[in-house]
C-alpha cells in the first residue's frame, strides 16, 4: 500500500521515460539490497556454497587430495550398498533421530507450558532451562559420561535405590550407548526449543482460552483444541530444525563415545569425516554426505507438504 | 517506502553504489583472509623453519631439539606449530590435504607415516640419513619404502613394566623379574587391595596395543594379515585381570578417560605396562613433587615358553612436507634430529633416542632421578623390539576395525572367539578383498 500511494500523487510522466526511471529505481534498490547481504554472502559462498558444490562433483570422483581426481561414475554409491560401516552408521543415525526428535519436542513443549505461568521466579527457572544450551558441549559430554558411569555414576545409583536390579551399562554397553547419547542431547537442546515454544505461546490470544472455558472445556481439552493448534507454526519450525540437527549429529557423539563401544554409536556425519578427512577418500566421503543430504531433504520436503496440506484445510 | 526526493541524486546513486560495492568486496576478501603463507624470512634476516609438534608444554623433547638446532644454526629460528596431542594425526592430515606449507612434519607413529607417505605428502629424505644411520637408527626399517625413506626416526620408545616398589615391599612380593603373563596375573591379584583405599595390582591401559601389539611381538603374528587367532591368549590374560578386579575395568577406564600416569603416581596401581616415554614423565613428576612413588622398571612379562625378552616399540620421526616453504633447511633439521647431536639433546631430558649406542643408553640410565637398580638396567636391554604396528597402505583401515572390535571384547559385549572372528571377517571384507 505504501508503495502505491506516492505513484498516484506524482503526475504521470510520458510512457517510455517513466519505465526507464522505474527500471533504474528497481535496479538501485536491488543493488542496495545486495550490498547489505554481500559481506555475509561472500563468507557463505567461500566456506559453504563452493564446498557444497564441490561435494556434489566429488561424489562421482575418486580423489585423495594429493593426486588428480579420477571419474568413477556411480562407483562410490555402489560401494555404499556393500559397506557394512555405512549401514551401521545409517541405522544408528536413524535411531538417534527417532529418539532425539520426538523426545526433545515433547520435553521442550512441556517445559514451555510449565514455565508459561505467572509463578514466582519464573525467569530464574527459564534461565535454568536454557543453561544447558549455552554450556560448552565438551563439558556437557564429560559430565554426563561421569553421571552415566555404570558402577559409580549417580544415574545407576539412583536406579539401584529405586530397586532396579540390573542397571544398564550406558556408554560401555552397545545397546545403551545410543540411549545415553539421546538423553544427553535432549537435556541439552530442550531449553533452546522451549524458548521458541514460549514465544509461540504468546501468540495465542487469551480470548480463545476464555471462550473455551466458558464453553466448559477442561484443561486437557483446552490444551488439545486451543494450545496445540495455536502452536502449529512453531511446532512445524521446531520439527524441521530438529530433523536437520538430528541427522547431522556429530559433535556430541565424538566427544561422548567416539562412535563406540565398537560401532554402536557410529553416525553418518562421523563416517563422512572418517572416510574423507582421516582416510583421504574424499570421493566416497562426499557420496555419503550426499546421501545424508538427500535423506534430510526428503524428510523436510515431506514435512513442508504435510504442513501446506493442513494449512489448506 | 520512501521515494527519492530529487531525481538528480537518484541518477548518481548507482555509480556511488558500484564504487561502494567494489570497496566492500575488497574489504571482505581481505577480511576472509585470502593471503597465502609461505613467508620464510624474518625481519632480522633469520630464516624461519616451521615444525609441527604436539602438546609442546608436556613434550619437552621438542624444545630441547629446537634449542640445540638453533644453537648450531644461528641464522635459523624455529617456529613450532603446536597441536593438541589427541588431535594431532587428524589435524596434520587436514593440514596436508589443504596444502599447508609447514616445513617439518613430526610423524607421531607409523600408522600416520603410512597414511601420509602413501599419499605422496612427504618428501624423500633418503639423502638426509645421518652418518652411520642405516646401522644404528632403531626402528628405521619401518620407514623403508622400497629403499627410500620419507621420514627418519629420532626417537624410539619401547614397552616395559613400571612397578611401584613400596607396594611390592608392603605385600611381601618379589619384584617382577622375568615374569610370565600368568605370573603377572597372580602377582597382580596378590597386590590388589579392595575397599576404601583401592589399589589395583596392575593397570592395563585401554589402548589396543596393550593386547594386540604384545601378542604380535611375542607370538610372531601379523596384525595386517586378517588372521587374528594369535590374539586369543593375550585377551585371556587381559580379561582374567579384569574379571578378578585386579585392574580398573575397561568400561570404567574409557568412560572416565582414566590416565595411567595419575593411577600409578598416586599409588593406585602397582604395575603398569607402558612405553619408555613414561620414564621421563615420572622423573619430572618426582622432581616437581607431584609424586613420591618409588618406582622401578622391569622387562615386559613374556610367554611361558619364551627364551628371550621380546617387547614392541614405536619410532617417532620427522618428515619433510612436500610443499615445505624451506625444503632444504627442513632436510637439514631431519638429519640433525636423527643424528648424534639430536640424540644427545633428547637423551639429556630422559627421552630414548632412535640412534642407539651403548654410550647413549649409559648416559640415559645415569640421568638424575632414573632408578639405578640392576632390574631397571636390564629392562633397557630387551633382546628384540618388534614394530608396534606394521606399515602398509592398509594400516589405518585395519587399525580402525581392530580398535572397534577390541572395545567390544574388552567391555564383554563379545566373547574372545566372536570378537576375533569378526576382526578377521571385517578386515577381509572391508580391506583385504
Amino acid at each position: 500500500m505504501a508503495l502505491a500511494s506516492p505513484q498516484k500523487t506524482t503526475p504521470a510522466p510520458p510512457g517510455r521515460s517513466s519505465r526507464s526511471v522505474q527500471r533504474r529505481r528497481v535496479r538501485r534498490n536491488t543493488l542496495i539490497g545486495w550490498s547489505f547481504i554481500l559481506p555475509n554472502f561472500i563468507g557463505f559462498a567461500l566456506f559453504t556454497l563452493v564446498p557444497v558444490g564441490a561435494a556434489f562433483a566429488l561424489a562421482f570422483l575418486e580423489w585423495d587430495a594429493a593426486s588428480s581426481p579420477e571419474w568413477v561414475g556411480l562407483d562410490n554409491f555402489e560401494r555404499m550398498l556393500d559397506d557394512e560401516n555405512f549401514q551401521v552408521a545409517l541405522t544408528n543415525t536413524l535411531f538417534y533421530a527417532g529418539g532425539h526428535i520426538p523426545l526433545t519436542l515433547v520435553a521442550s513443549l512441556a517445559l514451555a507450558l510449565v514455565l508459561n505461568r505467572k509463578i514466582r521466579g519464573v525467569k530464574f527457572f527459564r534461565t535454568v532451562a536454557f543453561f544447558p544450551y549455552i554450556t560448552s558441549l565438551v563439558a556437557v559430554a564429560v559430565v554426563w559420561n561421569m553421571l552415566f558411569n555404570p558402577t559409580s555414576g549417580p544415574v545407576n545409583q539412583g536406579l539401584e535405590a529405586l530397586g532396579v536390579s540390573s542397571t544398564p551399562g550406558w556408554t560401555t554397553d552397545t545397546d545403551w550407548a545410543m540411549p545415553a547419547v539421546i538423553i544427553t542431547s535432549v537435556w541439552r537442546d530442550m531449553g533452546y526449543y522451549m524458548v521458541l515454544y514460549l514465544a509461540g505461546l504468546q501468540t495465542i490470544p487469551a480470548e480463545y482460552y476464555e471462550a473455551a472455558r466458558v464453553d466448559g472445556a477442561n484443561a486437557w481439552q483446552r490444551f488439545w483444541h486451543v494450545t496445540l493448534p495455536g502452536l502449529r507454526p512453531t511446532t512445524f519450525f521446531v520439527l524441521v530444525m530438529l530433523t536437520v540437527q538430528s541427522f547431522k549429529i556429530l559433535d556430541l557423539i565424538v566427544v561422548m563415545t567416539d562412535g563406540g563401544p565398537g560401532r554402536s554409536t557410529l553416525v553418518l556425519a562421523q563416517l563422512v569425516y572418517r572416510e574423507g578427512i582421516r582416510d583421504g577418500d574424499y570421493g566416497y566421503s562426499s557420496a555419503i554426505a550426499l546421501v545424508l543430504f538427500a535423506i534430510v531433504l526428503t524428510i523436510t520436503v515431506v514435512q513442508f507438504r504435510l504442513n501446506e496440506r493442513r494449512d489448506a484445510r | 517506502m520512501r521515494i527519492p526526493r530529487t531525481r538528480g541524486k537518484a541518477a548518481g546513486g548507482p555509480r556511488h553504489l558500484i564504487r561502494g560495492l567494489g570497496v566492500l568486496t575488497a574489504l571482505s576478501l581481505a577480511l576472509t583472509g585470502c593471503g597465502s603463507g609461505g613467508d620464510s624470512g624474518d625481519g632480522d634476516g633469520k630464516t624461519k623453519l616451521r615444525v609441527s609438534v604436539w602438546s609442546m608444554a608436556e613434550t619437552p623433547e621438542f624444545q630441547a631439539l629446537f634449542d640445540a638446532f638453533e644453537k648450531s644454526h644461528p641464522k635459523v629460528t624455529i617456529e613450532p606449530v603446536d597441536i593438541l596431542a589427541d588431535d594431532y594425526p587428524d589435524k596434520v592430515t587436514t593440514m596436508l590435504a589443504g596444502g599447508d606449507d609447514t616445513d617439518v612434519i613430526t610423524v607421531k607413529n607409523v600408522t600416520d607415516y603410512s597414511r601420509w607417505s602413501s599419499r605422496g605428502q612427504l618428501a624423500d629424505v633418503t639423502d638426509a640419513m645421518p652418518a652411520g644411520g642405516e646401522k644404528d637408527l632403531a626402528g628405521l626399517e619401518a620407514f623403508d619404502s622400497d629403499g627410500s625413506y620419507y621420514a627418519l626416526p629420532y626417537r624410539q620408545d619401547f614397552w616395559l613394566l613400571f612397578y611401584n616398589k613400596t607396594l611390592f615391599d608392603q605385600a611381601g612380593v618379589d619384584y617382577p623379574e622375568d615374569l610370565t603373563w600368568d605370573e603377572y596375573v597372580d602377582v597382580a591379584e596378590q597386590l590388589t587391595e579392595d575397599g576404601g583405599d583401592q589399589v589395583y595390582g596392575a593397570y592395563q591401559h585401554v589402548w589396543r596395543s596393550v593386547v594386540h601389539a604384545v601378542a604380535a611381538a611375542q607370538n610372531g603374528g601379523d596384525q595386517l594379515s586378517g588372521d587374528y587367532d594369535f590374539f586369543a591368549e593375550q585377551y585371556e590374560t587381559a580379561l582374567e585381570l579384569q574379571d578378578s578386579g585386579s585392574t580398573l575395568d575397561f568400561g570404567t577406564a574409557t568412560a572416565q578417560q582414566a590416565d595411567y600416569g595419575t593411577l600409578f603416581e598416586s599409588g593406585k596401581a602397582a604395575m603398569v605396562p607402558m612405553g619408555t616415554w613414561y620414564a621421563a614423565r615420572l622423573i619430572e613428576a618426582t622432581q616437581n613433587g607431584d609424586t613420591d612413588v618409588e618406582w622401578g622398571m622391569a622387562p615386559l612379562p613374556q610367554r611361558a615358553d619364551a627364551t628371550s625378552t621380546t617387547t614392541f616399540g614405536s619410532p617417532t620421526s620427522f618428515g619433510v612436507n612436500k610443499k615445505a616453504a624451506n625444503p632444504d633447511l627442513a632436510k637439514e633439521f631431519v638429519e640433525f634430529a636423527a643424528g648424534e647431536r639430536g640424540a644427545a639433546a633428547i637423551t639429556e631430558i630422559g627421552v630414548v633416542p632412535a640412534l642407539q649406542s651403548s654410550e647413549l643408553i649409559q648416559k640415559y640410565l645415569s640421568l638424575d632421578g632414573m632408578p639405578t637398580d640392576k632390574l631397571s638396567a636390564k629392562a633397557f636391554e630387551p633382546d628384540e623390539i618388534a614394530l608396534e604396528m606394521p606399515v602398509s597402505e592398509n594400516t589405518s583401515d585395519v587399525d580402525t576395525i581392530l580398535e572397534e572390535e577390541h572395545e567390544l571384547i574388552m567391555v564383554g559385549e563379545k566373547s574372545i572367539e566372536d570378537g576375533i572372528s569378526s576382526m578377521s571377517d571385517r578386515v577381509h571384507d572391508e580391506v583385504l578383498d
